[in-house]
């Protein structure tokens, strides 16, 4: 390629990328952060305010509930679908009849849109005529009966539960395709040498995914920070924010509210607190050099 | 003996989990056939005729043909562009020879720090970017969208031309290529596998996002599937069966792409993941 490495010539193979990476990329970034140092009311010119924005921040006790919200969101998602879609990926692959169906369909949900996914879910999840309720009255277990969503405390539970249910099956499939990695032939010299179910999960199939683990883990720490269209459609955010995570609490206030300053305060805290939630987790389950898992 | 009933019990969890996720989906239908007096009053009944008057009227309520062809011709035109645009720099970025080999990598990482930026500290400069520029229409969320992929397709292209080996492309220089030869003639050839790849993971972003456009979109003209439902919701929320009928036409077709591609479809969505 040294014939075509001409300066010209890179230039015309990497401008146009550049240019559009530049304009709809770095330079918002960089404008998200500027006018986070703002008071904007998308009248007027911008006007400096020092960090008041970031002071009113900490003190915002929306902010600390959104904060709360989204770690609850994060948890609820990292264990169901790190560990519980592994279990649903180990069903899959025991070569049941239908098993191929079965993933078709459990991977389905993963390519709706999520707003529909949000629709959909207010017909099972709504307090009065929703499938759950009108079930579990129908059973006589009215004392099981909740505000699932509409309430203070219920909703960034459902929502949690809402985005387990679409991410499930993907999750299940990225595990399957480790599982394929996994030669047989490990797997048949354990079972001869009668280690059981359990061992040949724990000893072999989990060590040996290590590294599908961890992408997993990212998938859905990533995914679960940027959960939007679900809380919109299911509660809003609401009643009274009390089921706002960071992304629509910094979309409300921009685009509700337009506090445009305050709001891309808020978006600038809400992508370096995910950021260095990211770099933690990639801190956590980094190579050890002399680890002994493969 | 032992062995078959464990393997009944597994096939019962197996078709009782199925069920259970595929329960939303199935309720939607219902619901869609229902009358609003019966998802209120009778919220258990299954409706009490099969009619599509429901499906009839929503849309008279809104031209979900229209929504359709906005979404397709956005989708295509961006992932379009993304390919013309993405498929030379990572050449450059993988092939080209420079002085300085730092250079070249730090252009590398620099394009994918995209991977790490959440498109919600996006939105609102993006929006007035384009008002700044003057761009409207669909072409305010084509170019967001176009730049959206391309630390994605970077990561996927560099990845997959550096794993072949580069006498294919020293062989058409020899024999007298072009720029514009070498990356139509032979460079997209060799990456075809990725650009399904790539083609279908960010069609299928394009395809369900929302949040972008309901922020770049003025005209309702305009509006793609994602934005259209959210309209239709926000404008007769006490229609609940005519949403859901709108939903169950939204998802339909989803669904029969998805039936119809599905080892692509799962092959671009997991594309990545697996390698780490």
């Amino acid at each position: 390629m040294q014939w075509y490495s001409k300066t010209r010539n890179k230039i015309i193979l990497l401008a146009p990328t550049l240019i559009f990476y530049l304009i709809y990329m770095i330079v918002p970034v960089l404008l998200a952060i500027g006018y986070s140092l703002t008071r904007y009311a998308g009248v007027g010119k911008p006007v400096l305010n020092d960090f008041k924005n970031y002071t009113r921040a900490f003190s915002d006790p929306y902010f600390a509930l959104a904060i709360k919200n989204t770690g609850i969101l994060l948890l609820v998602s990292f264990v169901m679908l790190v560990c519980g879609s592994f279990f649903v990926a180990i069903l899959l692959n025991q070569k049941l009849r239908l098993a191929t169906v079965s993933k078709a369909l459990v991977f389905s949900p993963a390519i709706i849109a999520s707003i529909i996914v949000g629709i959909l879910w207010g017909y099972i999840l709504d307090p009065s005529t929703g499938l759950i309720n009108n079930l579990l009255h129908a059973m006589n277990l009215d004392m099981l009966c909740q505000t699932w969503i509409g309430d203070k405390h219920w909703g960034i539970y459902s929502i949690s539960m809402v985005y387990v249910w679409q991410q499930c099956g993907f999750i299940a499939t990225i595990y399957l395709a480790g599982l394929g990695t996994i030669p047989n032939d490990v797997l048949e010299a354990a079972e001869i040498d009668g280690a059981s179910f359990w061992q040949k999960l724990v000893r072999i199939t989990v060590p040996m995914l290590k590294r599908t683990v961890i992408s997993v883990g990212v998938l859905v720490i990533t995914g679960s920070l940027k959960v939007f269209e679900i809380v919109q459609q299911l509660t809003n955010g609401g009643p009274a924010h009390s089921s706002e995570t960071l992304v629509t609490y910094s979309y409300s206030l921009t685009f509700g509210s337009r506090e445009y300053g305050y709001g891309m305060t808020l978006a600038t805290l809400t992508f370096l607190i995910s950021f260095v939630i990211m770099m933690f987790y990639l801190y956590l389950t980094r190579d050890k050099e002399s680890g002994g898992m493969v | 003996m032992k062995r078959k009933v464990q393997r009944g019990i597994l096939h019962v969890i197996l078709y009782t989990f199925v069920l259970i996720m595929m329960v939303p989906l199935i309720w939607l239908v219902v619901i869609s056939f229902k009358t609003n007096r019966e998802i209120l009053t009778q919220p258990l009944q299954l409706p009490s005729t099969w009619s599509f008057v429901n499906y009839k009227e929503a849309l008279e309520l809104l031209d979900i043909f229209r929504l359709f062809f906005n979404t397709f011709i956005i989708a295509v035109t961006a992932v379009v562009l993304q390919l013309i645009i993405t498929i030379p720099s990572s050449l450059a970025v993988s092939r080209m020879v420079f002085k300085r080999k730092r250079v070249q990598t730090a252009i590398y990482s620099f394009l994918l720090i995209g991977l790490a930026i959440s498109p919600f500290v996006l939105l609102f400069p993006i929006y007035r970017i384009n008002f700044f520029l003057g761009i409207s229409g669909k072409w305010a969320l084509i170019l967001p969208y176009v730049t959206m992929g391309i630390s994605f397709n970077t990561l996927i292209f560099v990845g997959f031309i550096k794993t072949v080996p580069s006498e294919l492309d020293e062989a058409a220089v020899i024999d007298g290529a072009n720029l514009f030869q070498l990356i139509v003639k032979v460079i997209t050839p060799v990456v075809k596998p990725a650009i399904a790849t790539v083609i279908v993971f960010n069609a299928l972003y394009i395809w369900n996002e929302y949040p972008f456009a309901a922020i770049m979109l003025n005209d309702a003209a305009d509006y793609t599937l994602a934005r259209g439902i959210a309209f239709f919701k926000g404008t007769y929320n006490v229609n609940y069966a005519g949403i859901a009928a709108y939903s169950v036409l939204i998802i339909i077709p989803e669904l029969i792409i998805y039936a119809l591609f599905q080892n692509s479809i799962v092959e671009g969505m997991t594309a990545g993941a697996v390698k780490g």
